[in-house]
């Protein structure tokens, strides 16, 4: 949806209200799929939508609606559905008014949208896929995996006279290469479908899944091991999601309470957000209409900053931050090959799978290793070895970090830039069967 | 809407489809939420569109949009047809090959006594915030959450070979939690009304004021608790701890379409093969795990999946043995089955139907006993109530789970809670040491609001019936070591 339709669909419903506070958002777009397993298309699905949410306040006490059906009989109904449910609702003391018109000035500049992209076909995809199942089936492996592309927007109007648009594009492909007794995986995202090579991913995927064939059983323990970015970042989602959040904190339910302003992790760890970064892009505003923030949690090892909603940095004297719009690590100069090869015995992991908190207080997360563990000995791959899990603390992890590769473009649920990591006495508890 | 489905129908025939099926679905979620003494967020969404499904060129594509209009409703025929055609670029072989199933036209609704979204919002804050003052009145406590959600899907389904079907499912829970802290740490207890198909009358049914000065007691006292030990234990779990183990061991690993590699790159695949269908032992023979998407009160029943096949009740695991699996109209060929069971379900109208979980769950025990005889009988062993930590590999055999709340077993006597428990095992070693189930009285249904799978992933929902039961000698404690 282009801006001056979605403000016009923002401005009936902001006209609409009589409520003292409005405010009121419109986010969707198009998102398609096409599904390979087997080396066969066995998905292909197309979906367009929008959303409208409405928040309405009289005095302290609010409440909020959404609808997908824009029109203009809806329109008038959700807005009357958030005051009646703003009527119905206690004061809340946590309450915060519409985020002011002046906040559009701290926004940063970011475009990422590419026409191309938004207008990229079923068709394109469907010949990229086939080609590389091909090429896959080829040399004997199975080919699986989703290439995922579209546009989506998100606009917002309030009764303090904040209005924003955003719109940005989206291109994702993860394939998995299987063979008879091992599987390797790999991923490519970018705003730009030009940048996405198909065939390059199923060769690296492939690559992988030859060398995974036919694990062999090596006991758990504490090894050193090379993780790839993608594993990294499932690490770094959870540890982050759950301990920077600033009221947990505060009010000692969270693993960083106390920890503002102290160093918890060594001088070379720094952990930042910034919506502009090249090949990382996010939106420059947040669903409330609060600016995306360029901001270090962790500064050269310090815990710089904690995630604020705008009720709690107001109770405690803090600026607002609200939520991480990407998570960027920065890395080192180090490649895969140069910590393999400095690495005595160890392994390397693609990814990891199925992580959970275990105890948050501690932090301790716990997961499986997947599509590719691999052996290390005398600073050569020296086979693959069957999966295995983790019981793993990744904030004391952080301070066993021996090397880091420059930064590269992940993240299943959110924009990240993270590095490859080389940790010495990685925490392996278990091991499964393949 | 079944007018406007059969429109859409006909759309996609016209254009080339063999098969086509189209969902007008309309959502609406309200959910309330509470933290201490105030209430959070009230919030009511509605979702509502139509999908368009169909076979073109021996393979599958799928439109949807928002715009339920006779003009976009043939829009998105046409370019549901123009994907397939993309997708023939790499179809398989022989074809999609569509099992039969007999045309249904009919109506199912969840039979509700009170509606919950008539019940007022007044009453549904009262009761979120009557609770906490009980939770926060225990010394201690620093921290309550509440949280009421009820959802209602209201589906029209049409499909060309002549089912028309409509479907009004309700489906509600009440949980809340209480977290005490000290100057170490923070530890906490949850209690619910589980996620049921129902109305209002299953809150009310359940203690949820009344419970909550205990649970208040126990988050405290789980901030003393004594440490996990380390080493085999009996575990004793409650179906309010076993509805997610079952879950992810036994109903992900059933999927037939993960079984046979169709979510291989991201939910994952299954150990549980169909060359070891009829001779692979899951687990003891105390073993028996039926799917039933009829039970009213499931929330997977809703009268036909998306496939537009009617619900039925079957084995899976029959005295311990894998005998089927869940399955849906595409795949059930691949075990020689002339019929799906039935379990192909989107999450809205905007997501392609695939092989969700029935609600499925272990058949109580045959002969009487009760969880105090089975606490009498056990030596040296662990009982767990509620879910804490839960992860497993994506063929679902190593996994390690924790729970919520944990008391030792010694000689047959309940004795001090335990905190920070995890256990780990591999899937048919676990259920190979399932040695007692409570009998029928003690059977509980648990449903579970937000199940994840399918890429994009998709949300769904369903319910997992256990009686208390009790599995030999598990490794405990390995998480902490």
């Amino acid at each position: 949806m282009n801006e001056s339709h979605a403000y016009g669909i923002l401005q009936k419903a902001l006209d609409a209200a009589k409520a003292e506070a409005v405010v009121a958002t419109l986010n969707g777009g198009t998102s398609a799929t096409t599904r390979l397993a087997d080396n066969v298309i066995t998905q292909n699905f197309e979906s367009s939508r929008a959303v409208l949410t409405v928040s309405c306040a009289y005095g302290q006490s609010h409440g909020t609606a959404s609808t997908e059906d824009l029109g203009d009989e809806s329109i008038r109904a959700v807005v009357e559905a958030a005051q009646a449910i703003a009527k119905s609702m206690p004061p809340d003391p946590e309450y915060m008014p519409p985020v002011e018109a002046a906040e559009t000035g701290k926004y940063p500049k970011v475009d990422g949208y590419v026409d191309q992209t938004a207008g990229f076909e079923p068709q394109q995809k469907g010949s990229q896929l086939a080609a590389a199942a091909k090429s896959v089936a080829g040399k004997g492996y199975r080919l699986s995996g989703a290439y995922t592309s579209g546009d989506e927007f998100l606009a917002i109007g309030n009764s303090a006279g904040l209005k924003a648009y955003h719109r940005s594009t989206q291109g994702e492909v993860h394939l998995t290469a299987i063979g008879d007794n091992g599987s390797g995986w790999a991923e490519k995202i970018s705003n730009d479908t030009d940048e996405i090579d198909v065939a390059a991913v199923a060769d690296e995927a492939l690559r992988i899944a030859e060398m995974a064939q036919d694990p062999a059983d090596l006991e758990a323990g504490k090894h050193t091991l090379i993780m790839q970015p993608a594993a990294v970042s499932e690490l770094l989602a959870f540890f982050l999601w759950t301990g920077l959040e600033a009221k947990a904190a505060d009010e000692g339910r969270n693993f960083l309470r106390g920890k503002l302003g102290q160093k918890i992790a060594p001088e070379t760890i720094t952990i930042r957000s910034n919506p502009a970064e090249p090949n990382c892009l996010s939106e420059p505003f947040q669903h409330d209409g609060l600016a995306s923030r360029t901001i270090s949690w962790i500064d050269k090892g310090t815990l710089a900053n904690m995630m604020y909603s705008r009720f709690w940095a107001k109770k405690q004297g803090k600026a607002p931050t609200g939520y991480p719009s990407n998570v960027i690590m920065d890395g080192g100069t180090a490649s895969v090959d140069e910590m393999v090869a400095s690495t005595e015995r160890g392994l390397l992991v693609t990814r990891f799978w199925y992580i959970r908190t275990v105890d948050p207080m501690k932090p301790l997360l716990t997961g499986m290793t997947r599509d590719g563990l691999f052996r290390i000995e005398d600073g050569r791959i020296a086979g693959a070895v069957k999966h295995m899990r983790f019981n793993e603390n990744p904030l004391d992890m952080l301070g066993r970090i021996e090397a880091m590769s420059p930064p590269q473009r992940t993240g299943e649920w959110m924009a990240m830039l993270i590095p490859t990591l080389k940790v010495r006495d990685f925490n392996f508890t278990s091991t499964t069967k393949f | 809407m079944k007018q406007l489905c059969q429109h859409a129908v006909e759309a996609a025939k016209h254009k080339g489809a063999t098969y086509a099926d189209a969902r007008i679905v309309r959502l609406r979620n309200q959910v309330i939420s509470a933290e201490d003494k105030r209430i959070d967020e009230i919030r009511d969404t509605e979702s509502f569109g139509v999908g368009v499904r169909v076979i073109a060129d021996g393979a599958w594509g799928f439109a949807a949009t928002a715009r339920v209009e006779p003009g976009e409703i043939e829009r998105i025929a046409a370019r549901a047809v123009e994907i397939a055609k993309a997708s023939a670029l790499a179809k398989a072989p022989d074809g999609i090959r569509w099992a039969a199933e007999p045309v249904h036209n009919d109506v199912y609704r969840t039979p509700v006594e009170k509606d919950p979204f008539e019940v007022s919002l007044e009453d549904k804050t009262g009761l979120l915030l009557a609770i906490g003052k009980e939770v926060l009145a225990v010394k201690g406590v620093k921290k309550y959450h509440g949280h009421i959600h009820f959802r209602r899907e209201h589906r029209f389904l049409a499909t060309s070979e002549g089912t028309l079907v409509e479907s009004e499912t309700t489906h509600g829970l009440a949980s809340y939690q209480a977290t005490a802290v000290d100057e170490s740490t923070a530890k906490s207890r949850y209690f619910s009304a589980p996620a049921r198909s129902a109305g209002w009358e299953h809150i009310e049914r359940t203690p949820l004021v009344a419970e909550a000065r205990r649970v208040g007691e126990e988050a405290v006292a789980h901030l003393k608790a004594k440490p996990t030990p380390v080493g085999k234990k009996d575990l004793i779990l409650m179906p309010s701890h076993l509805a997610l183990t079952m879950h992810e061991s036994i109903g992900h690993a059933t999927e037939l379409d993960r079984v046979l590699g169709m979510e291989e790159s991201l939910a994952g695949s299954s150990f549980a093969t169909i060359d070891k269908l009829g001779t692979l032992k899951y687990g003891s023979p105390l073993m028996n795990i039926v799917c039933d998407d009829t039970m009213p009160f499931g929330l997977a029943s809703r009268g036909w999946d998306d496939d537009g096949v009617a619900a039925q009740r079957w084995h899976v695991i029959k005295d311990g043995i894998l005998v089927d699996y869940m399955s849906g109209r595409e795949v059930c060929h691949s075990i020689g089955a002339e019929r799906s069971h039935g379990s192909c379900r989107a999450d809205s109208w905007g997501s392609i139907p695939i092989i969700r979980q029935s609600n499925i769950g272990l058949e109580p025990g045959t002969q009487p006993l009760t969880v105090d005889e089975l606490i009498s009988d056990t030596k040296d062993g662990i009982l767990i109530d509620g879910w804490g930590s839960f992860s497993i590999d994506q063929r679902r055999e190593n996994f390690q789970f924790g729970g919520d709340c944990f008391w030792e077993i010694k000689n047959g006597k309940r004795g001090a809670m335990l905190k920070d428990v995890t256990y780990q095992a591999i899937t048919t070693e676990f259920w190979g040491s399932l040695d007692a189930v409570c009998d029928q009285r003690f059977w509980e249904p648990i449903g579970i609001f937000g199940c994840g799978k399918g890429d994009p992933m998709q949300s769904a929902i369903m319910t997992h019936g256990s009686a208390p039961a009790r599995f030999r000698q598990i490794d405990v404690g390995g998480a902490t070591k």
